[in-house]
């Protein structure tokens, strides 16, 4: 049972068109398997969009402590 | 009393983000009941209900650890209501000799006083090696130095036919810390919180089983000055009991292929309810993206992410007393806009 390693994460993301959770997912999936995560912070940029902090934990699979 | 028929909602409070109400030993627990008794039928989660010592059993309120509501939530899960079920027992390697005895004798009593049906016990086969940390915004994380052995513990207890997991994790303890200061007198995160969630998310993913869990901690000092909302973690040597009620009557989780009449799925939800600064979860996201109304109520925490952040249309409420009359409106058939003035 090789799980790899538990790993915090923060990561920032501009916001685009759309439901929020596919885009959450698909950036956190580009780290790893996303075990828990949230939305932490959100701001209004100048441009109308919107930039969010994400804070998670996820699996990095292939890492060990 | 409604006679209307039950309005599904599920119950947010997230865990270690410092919520004035439920952010301490299950102070969410009478907000809890009272949604339950307005809804019919409320799905919540482990941090809503567990108050170590303290705990409160409905039937109409369905006990599912966080990853598995995201789950449900998201439409991937169904839950379907079981009389009881047996509960395995998974100790952390690490705990030591007299807490480890602590906890059996827990069991033991929800055994014999509540008629609970518990066990086996497994202990890790190494310690799982627990560590906390605080996030960016403050909230409380943790990570766990061994998951492989939870997982081990995990299937073993599975395979003997257990049908839910009660874990108890050794935590790290500094009992000088401000922090614990500040939680103990009502004022700060409760900065284990974060890797009891990891704990339960990654065994209840990997098994497919109810999970919840409890820290194993050694008992503090007395402290005159207790905030009440904290008092449940105070009144025994471990935080246990309420884990092994919740879990004694919590859903049996299935894929939303497996569902028949009867079960839980996200389709028959008829609201969410989470603190108002703290809608970026997965729970409340999914089911929004899905135009499940959510009611957005007043509990101040750490983080301000709200409707307005996020572009979400919610019902705002002051309280918990006023969602409960907003979910009430819902179970009945009143549009809550009709409840407002001006029209």
């Amino acid at each position: 049972m090789s799980l790899g390693e538990l790993q915090p994460l923060l990561l920032q993301l501009e916001r685009e068109p759309g439901p929020l959770t596919p885009q959450i997912l698909r950036a956190l999936r580009a780290h790893g398997r996303p075990l828990r995560w949230a939305i932490t912070a959100a701001e209004p940029q100048a441009s109308g969009g919107c930039r969010l902090q994400i804070e998670a934990v996820i699996l990095r699979p292939g890492a060990h402590p | 009393m409604s006679s209307a028929a039950p309005l599904p909602t599920v119950m947010v409070i997230p865990t270690g983000i410092g919520c004035e109400l439920g952010g301490y030993a299950g102070d969410a627990i009478p907000a809890a009941r009272l949604l339950a008794a307005a809804s019919g039928c409320l799905i919540t989660h482990p941090n809503v209900m567990n108050a170590a010592a303290l705990y409160w059993s409905d039937p109409r309120i369905h006990y599912v650890e966080g990853s598995s509501l995201d789950r449900f939530a998201a439409g991937e899960l169904a839950l379907r209501p079981v009389r009881r079920q047996r509960i395995g027992l998974l100790l952390d390697a690490g705990i030591e000799p007299e807490l480890r005895q602590r906890h059996l004798q827990v069991a033991d009593g929800c055994r014999a006083s509540l008629g609970l049906e518990i066990g086996p016990v497994v202990d890790t086969d190494q310690p799982l090696a627990v560590s906390l940390s605080l996030g960016a915004s403050g909230i409380s994380w943790g990570r766990l130095g061994c998951p492989e052995a939870l997982l081990r513990a995990g299937a073993q207890l599975k395979a003997a036919g257990a049908t839910a997991i009660a874990v108890v994790a050794r935590f790290p303890e500094d009992p000088g810390s401000e922090a614990l200061a500040a939680y103990r007198q009502g004022s700060g995160v409760d900065a284990l919180a974060g890797a009891e969630a990891v704990i339960s998310h990654l065994l209840s993913q990997e098994l497919g089983l109810p999970c919840a869990h409890a820290p194993a901690l050694s008992p503090l000092p007395l402290d005159p000055d207790l905030d009440p909302r904290a008092a449940g973690e105070e009144l025994g040597y471990t935080f246990l009991a309420c884990v092994l009620v919740g879990l004694s009557r919590a859903p049996d989780l299935l894929t939303a292929g497996q569902a028949r009449a009867g079960d839980l799925q996200i389709e028959q939800v008829g609201a969410v309810v989470a603190p108002a600064g703290a809608l970026g979860g997965a729970a409340v996201l999914a089911a929004a993206e899905r135009g499940i109304p959510v009611i957005a109520v007043h509990n101040p925490c750490l983080l301000q992410v709200d409707a307005h952040a996020l572009g979400l249309e919610v019902l705002n409420a002051a309280s918990y007393s006023e969602a409960a009359g907003l979910l009430l409106a819902l179970r009945e058939g009143i549009s809550p806009a009709a409840l407002r003035r001006p029209l």
